[in-house]
C-alpha cells in the first residue's frame, strides 16, 4: 500500500475527554433505553462537543494505532451545527494534501454519524478549505448521497471503515 | 410552521410501509391502476388501487398491497421503469444489472374483466448485463421500443426492445466524464437526455446511418443534475441539482435546447426528483398555455408543486417569453425529517392530481393536489 504520510504530526490531546452523563449523551445505541423514557416531545440539543466525542476515536486508516483527534485530522471548533435546521457541518484535515485516504475518513465519519445521531441531522463533510489538491472532488464524494449508499454495499470498502470504526464504538 | 400563501394544499392519500430500507423510487403503471416500488432492501412493491365512492363529489383512492417481489439483484434496485404497454417493468440495481419482468399469466387471469389485473407470478424474463458499475436509472422511450439505462461507470446505454424479452444494444454513449444519475425521454420523439455528476446534461439523437450520438451538452447547473422531466407536450426539459436550482431548457431550434429559466430558492439541500404531469387546469385567466404541473422534491424533505404556463406560441420564438411558475401547493417534512428520493405523478385519466414519493423512511406516500374551494 502506498503510503501518503510516514511521518504524520502526533498532537497530544491537552483537552480532557469530556464525559457527559449518561442520561443527555443519547446518541449511542447502548442509550436507547434512557431515549424511550424521555418525553417524546422534547428535543435534546446536541453541540460541538458532544459531535466531536463520537467522531474523535475513529482510527487513521493509514496510521491505525492512531485516532482522528491523535492526528488533529478532526477537532472540535471545526463542527458547526445549526439546530434550526437540523444540520451538522463537519470540516476535517487531511495530514498532508495528497493524502488519498481522506474519502475513506470521511466516509468512516459520516457511518459513524449516521448511526449514532438522532435522523433529524443532516450531516455535511468537507475538508478544510486548502487542505487537499481534491478539494472539491472528496467534497463531492462524500455528500453524494448515492454514491456513499453504492459505497456501504461495497464489502471492501465497507470493511475498511468499520475497521476505523472499531476503536469509536469502543472508546473509554 | 410558517404560513406561505399558495391557493393550493397537499394532502395525503395513502401510506405505503413495508419496505426495509431507503426506498428510492416509484413507478405508476401507465395502463393498469397498478403502483411500483423499490428499495435499497432489493425488493420491488406493488399496490392497486381504486376509487372508492367513485359515484360522489370526491372519491377517495385506497391502496392494496398487491406483491413484493424478490428481485434476486445482489445491492439496492435503484430505479423501476413500467414499460408503456404496462405488462413489463425494468429495474435497475447497484449490482450493474437491469432486470426485466413479466407476469406469469394464471388460470383466474380467464376470469377477469376490464382492467382487470392479472394475478400470476412476476418471473425475471431477462437479465440485461453490460455497465461495469452501478446502475442508477432505466427509462422506456414513448413507443417502448426502447430502453435507456445509465450507470456511475460514465455510460448511457439504449438497447432495442424485441419480442420475448430479447434486448440488443443499439448504442453506448461515453460522453459524460462523472457518475450519470438519470436518463428520460422525449415525450413524442425519440430524443434521449441524461443527467450526471459531471454537472452537465447531454441530448442525444440516432443517426440512421450511424450510431446514437449526443447533439448537445446543456451546462449552467454548478453542481451534480439528478433529475430530468421533460414536459408533457415536450417543448421544455426541466433538470433539477445539487445547486439547489431546478432549470427549464426549451427546445428552440430542432436539436438546439436553451436554458429559459432558473427557479431558485425554493428548496435547501439537493432537489432529487422532479415529474412534470399534465396538472389540471385552474380556470382561464388569460396567462397563456397552460403547461401542467411540476413536481420537485429532495433531500430538504419538501414537495413543491409549480403551476406552469407557456407564453403564447404565436410570438417569434427568439422574442418569446420564459415560460411561467407559480408556487401552487407547498409540503415541509413530508417524510418526517427523511429526504425524499422521487416524485411521480400519476399518468392515468382521472388521476391527475395524484402523485406518489418515496423516501429514506422506506415509505412511499400518495399525495392529491387540494386546490382550495374543492
Amino acid at each position: 500500500m502506498e503510503i501518503y504520510n510516514p511521518n504524520p504530526t502526533v498532537y497530544k490531546s491537552t483537552r480532557p475527554t469530556v464525559r457527559y452523563p449518561k442520561e443527555s449523551s443519547l446518541w449511542l445505541v447502548d442509550d436507547l433505553d434512557d431515549r424511550q423514557d424521555k418525553d417524546e416531545d422534547e428535543v435534546e440539543e446536541i453541540d460541538q462537543d458532544e459531535i466531536f466525542d463520537l467522531i474523535r476515536s475513529i482510527t487513521d486508516p493509514e496510521h491505525k494505532h492512531m485516532t482522528l483527534e491523535d492526528l488533529m485530522v478532526v477537532t472540535a471548533p471545526q463542527i458547526h451545527i445549526s439546530p434550526a435546521k437540523n444540520v451538522v457541518d463537519i470540516e476535517f484535515t487531511p495530514t498532508v494534501p495528497h493524502c488519498g485516504m481522506s474519502t475513506l475518513i470521511g466516509l468512516s465519519i459520516r457511518v459513524r454519524l449516521l448511526r449514532s445521531l438522532p435522523q433529524r441531522f443532516k450531516v455535511d463533510i468537507r475538508v478544510k478549505p486548502g487542505s487537499h489538491q481534491s478539494e472539491h472532488a472528496i467534497n463531492k464524494q462524500l455528500n453524494d448521497k448515492e454514491r456513499v449508499a453504492a459505497a456501504l454495499e461495497n464489502p471492501a470498502l465497507l470493511t475498511a471503515v468499520e475497521d476505523c470504526l472499531v476503536s469509536a464504538d469502543h472508546r473509554d | 410552521m410558517m404560513d406561505i400563501d399558495v391557493p393550493g394544499h397537499i394532502e395525503k392519500v395513502a401510506e405505503l410501509e413495508g419496505h426495509d430500507d431507503r426506498a428510492w423510487c416509484v413507478a405508476w403503471n401507465p395502463t393498469k391502476p397498478v403502483l411500483a416500488s423499490c428499495s435499497a432492501d432489493k425488493t420491488v412493491r406493488l399496490y392497486h388501487f381504486s376509487k372508492t365512492d367513485a359515484d360522489t363529489e370526491n372519491p377517495s383512492v385506497t391502496f392494496v398491497h398487491n406483491t413484493t417481489i424478490s428481485t434476486g439483484h445482489t445491492k439496492t434496485v435503484r430505479s423501476i421503469a413500467w414499460a408503456p404497454s404496462g405488462t413489463t417493468f425494468a429495474t435497475g440495481s447497484f449490482d450493474s444489472n437491469i432486470g426485466i419482468w413479466e407476469q406469469e399469466s394464471s388460470d383466474e387471469d380467464d376470469e377477469m374483466h376490464g382492467e382487470g389485473v392479472k394475478t400470476g407470478e412476476w418471473e425475471c424474463m431477462s437479465l440485461l448485463e453490460g455497465h461495469e458499475t452501478e446502475c442508477k436509472c432505466v427509462a422506456y422511450s414513448t413507443s417502448g421500443t426502447l430502453l435507456a439505462s445509465c450507470s456511475r461507470d460514465k455510460t448511457v446505454w439504449v438497447w432495442e426492445v424485441h419480442p420475448d424479452a430479447d434486448f440488443e444494444c443499439m448504442g453506448v454513449m461515453m460522453e459524460h466524464s462523472q457518475d450519470v444519475k438519470c436518463v428520460a425521454w422525449h415525450p413524442t420523439e425519440e430524443i434521449l437526455a441524461s443527467a450526471s455528476y459531471d454537472d452537465t446534461i447531454k441530448l442525444y439523437i440516432d443517426d440512421p446511418s450511424e450510431d446514437w450520438f449526443c447533439f448537445t451538452t446543456l451546462t449552467g447547473h454548478t453542481s451534480t443534475v439528478w433529475s430530468l422531466a421533460f414536459s408533457p407536450n415536450g417543448r421544455y426539459l426541466a433538470s433539477s441539482s445539487d445547486d439547489c436550482t431546478i432549470r427549464i431548457w426549451e427546445r428552440i431550434e430542432q436539436h438546439k435546447w436553451e436554458c429559459v429559466k432558473v427557479i431558485e430558492g425554493q428548496h435547501e439541500r439537493s432537489i432529487y426528483s422532479l415529474s412534470w404531469g399534465v396538472g389540471k387546469r385552474r380556470g382561464d385567466d388569460g396567462k397563456g398555455e397552460f403547461g401542467g404541473w411540476l413536481a420537485s422534491t429532495g433531500g430538504d424533505g419538501k414537495i413543491n408543486i409549480y403551476e406552469i404556463y407557456e407564453p403564447p406560441s404565436s410570438s417569434d420564438p427568439k422574442g418569446r417569453e420564459p415560460p411561467t411558475h407559480t408556487l401552487i401547493a407547498t409540503l415541509p417534512s413530508a417524510h418526517g425529517v427523511h429526504d425524499i428520493n422521487h416524485v411521480s405523478w400519476c399518468p392515468r385519466q382521472g388521476y391527475e392530481d395524484l402523485f406518489a414519493t418515496a423516501g429514506d423512511d422506506g415509505i412511499v406516500r400518495v399525495w392529491r393536489i387540494n386546490l382550495n374551494g374543492q
